[in-house]
């Protein structure tokens, strides 16, 4: 396996509060990579510069060879990567079938005259979307709401529409930002299977969540920030075993103990 | 294709106007009322599809009017050329103030744009060398064509019909497509659009340099209706009266904006035989539309369905 996505010496500062303070990490071609950390230890700032919606103070993006840093969001999206974002984000004035087909369409040659004259290229491009979208479709279950305005959805089914966006111009990375935050327990096993089933199928994932169960089941390899310095890098049972990662998570060791007493009392 | 053929029918019942009556006053109207809509269509595809309020469409108004009266006036040319100097001027002018305008917040647009409406007012009344100030430029020759003069209000509006349903058209062409789609996207979220691989600000110039060049045709046309052009032609009337339109019709709306158009312009009128409360019906049948249907009668509709979906769903 080799590095799909490079990153490298990330920083950040918020008038002069630094909020990434010089993170390097790599995904995997094919994996599932997790980021997680407390609030504030810099997982979505991250994030945001990887794809183009904040300005780098300094590091490196390699995607697949190509350096992206400093891109426009837009520019990045077309280089393969593409994200959701913490708060959903759809558009709920459009049915699902065209919210899933403005996210390819950058990305197939049918120009606005071929659309008007409805050339062959414009019916193949749209052919050619809408399976990719049933099949999504499919895989997170919303069949029956292909012709609806996704506004009538429900909160976990608008993050489902919004992974499916995501994946439609099948993207060299795909970067989630709390996939599950917000979402009910049984969608939350849904979007993990439907999350391990396409990954089995070749997608590669970078993964933000609050959700440390959720992670550390679904991810092959986990990244620890803590204010804004990686705090530890390991597999799902290796960043469980860390002392570290426990006390950035729930205080210190000793705290822990006393918490412990407390509740056996 | 049903829309499109019911559409074709209305538009041909139209052309039949000055048939069915020999009234210039009515035939009057419905040259106002085409022409109207024309611009109110390029204000909803600014405003309604790519969600940019755009007082500017009284400068393009304005600007088209004077350009095409100058044209025939000051430089020889015919009504035809003043009407495509009008487009092109407008079009030209739109890439200038939008591209700056564009990379502000949607706030600073609509202030942006006001600001373009009140200095046009103000080149119309003081540049007294070109545009001949508060006097005006009257008597506007009729247009001419093959030989023929369209010298009666009657002959005009097959001139209007014809212009009002080749720009319908064209928008038509343009909001129904992927590219009306996409203005759609980036009005309801522009991070989204962009994590998608499209660049937002292509989209949001062209939406507003054929919505400029649109309205300027479409003054350019009404300037010759009125057959006298001077600084009331930017009148804020006339914003206010596209304003409402889109409003009513409902914003985003391609056909809610075209019905709303023809009624809106013909109500005034319609409402004549009480000459001293006409424009307070009017104005109280606005608020009533306002609290009846908030997202204008297309908005309405459009409650009506998605309501019949979440039952269907159950």
């Amino acid at each position: 396996m080799s590095a799909i996505l490079d990153v490298r010496d990330l920083r950040k500062a918020y008038a002069g509060v630094s909020a990434l303070d010089g993170i390097s990490f790599a995904v995997e071609a094919g994996s599932i990579t997790g980021l997680i950390g407390p609030n504030g230890s810099g997982k979505s700032t991250a994030i945001d510069c990887i794809s183009g919606f904040q300005k780098l103070d300094g590091g490196r993006v390699v995607l697949a060879d190509a350096d992206i840093t400093g891109r426009s969001p837009h520019l990045i999206a077309r280089a393969g990567l593409t994200r959701t974002f913490q708060t959903v984000r759809i558009y709920e004035r459009l049915s699902l079938r065209d919210n899933l087909a403005i996210a390819t369409q950058q990305f197939d040659p049918a120009t606005w005259i071929d659309e008007l004259l409805r050339t062959r290229r414009y019916r193949e491009a749209v052919a050619a979307g809408d399976s990719r979208a049933r099949e999504l479709v499919a895989l997170v279950g919303l069949e029956r709401y292909w012709d609806i305005e996704t506004g009538v959805l429900s909160y976990g089914q608008k993050k489902l529409v919004a992974l499916a966006a995501a994946l439609m111009p099948r993207p060299r990375i795909v970067v989630l930002d709390e996939p599950v935050a917000g979402v009910n327990p049984t969608r939350i096993r849904e979007i993990e299977a439907a999350l391990a089933s396409l990954n089995r199928a070749g997608e590669t994932f970078l993964i933000v969540e609050h959700n440390v169960e959720f992670i550390t089941s679904l991810c092959h390899r986990v990244i620890v920030l803590e204010e804004g310095r990686k705090l530890a890098e390991g597999t799902s049972a290796e960043i469980h075993a860390d002392s570290r990662v426990l006390e950035a998570y729930l205080g210190t060791t000793s705290e822990i103990a006393a918490a412990e007493m407390r509740a056996t009392a | 294709m049903r829309q499109l053929a019911l559409a074709l029918v209305v538009a041909l019942a139209f052309a039949a106007l000055p048939l069915l009556t020999t009234s210039n006053y009515i035939v009057g109207v419905g040259v106002s009322a085409l022409i109207f809509t024309v611009a109110a269509a390029a204000l909803n595809l600014i405003y309604g599809y790519t969600g940019l309020l755009s007082f500017a469409q009284l400068g393009f108004w304005g600007v088209g009017g004077y350009a095409s009266a100058l044209t025939v006036v000051s430089f020889g040319g015919s009504f035809w050329w003043g009407v495509i100097w009008a487009a092109a001027i407008n079009a030209m002018l739109a890439i200038l103030i939008g591209f700056p305008m564009l990379r502000t917040s949607r706030h600073a647009f609509v202030i942006g744009s006001l600001t373009f409406a009140l200095l046009a007012t103000l080149v119309a009344r003081d540049w007294v060398d070109l545009t001949r100030g508060p006097l005006g430029i009257p008597n506007l020759p009729p247009p001419s064509a093959f030989g023929i003069a369209f010298d009666t209000t009657a002959k005009f509006y097959w001139i209007a019909w014809a212009f009002s349903v080749a720009m319908l058209a064209l928008l038509y062409a343009l909001c129904s497509s992927r590219i009306g789609r996409t203005l759609i996207a980036i009005r309801q979220n522009e991070d989204l659009v962009r994590a998608q691989g499209i660049s937002p600000t292509p989209y949001k110039l062209s939406a507003f340099t054929i919505s400029a060049a649109v309205t300027g045709a479409a003054g350019g046309v009404y300037s010759f209706h009125l057959g006298i052009i001077d600084p009331t032609f930017l009148d804020f009337y006339y914003m206010q009266t596209f304003l409402i339109i889109v409003i009513i019709g409902g914003t985003g709306s391609f056909w809610g904006v075209l019905a709303s158009g023809i009624v809106l312009s013909a109500l005034p009128e319609a409402l004549r035989f009480s000459a001293d409360f006409r424009m307070i019906i009017y104005g109280a049948i606005l608020v009533l539309a306002m609290f009846v249907m908030p997202g204008g009668v297309a908005g309405w509709f459009r409650d009506r369905a998605i309501a019949r979906q979440r039952e269907a769903l159950g």
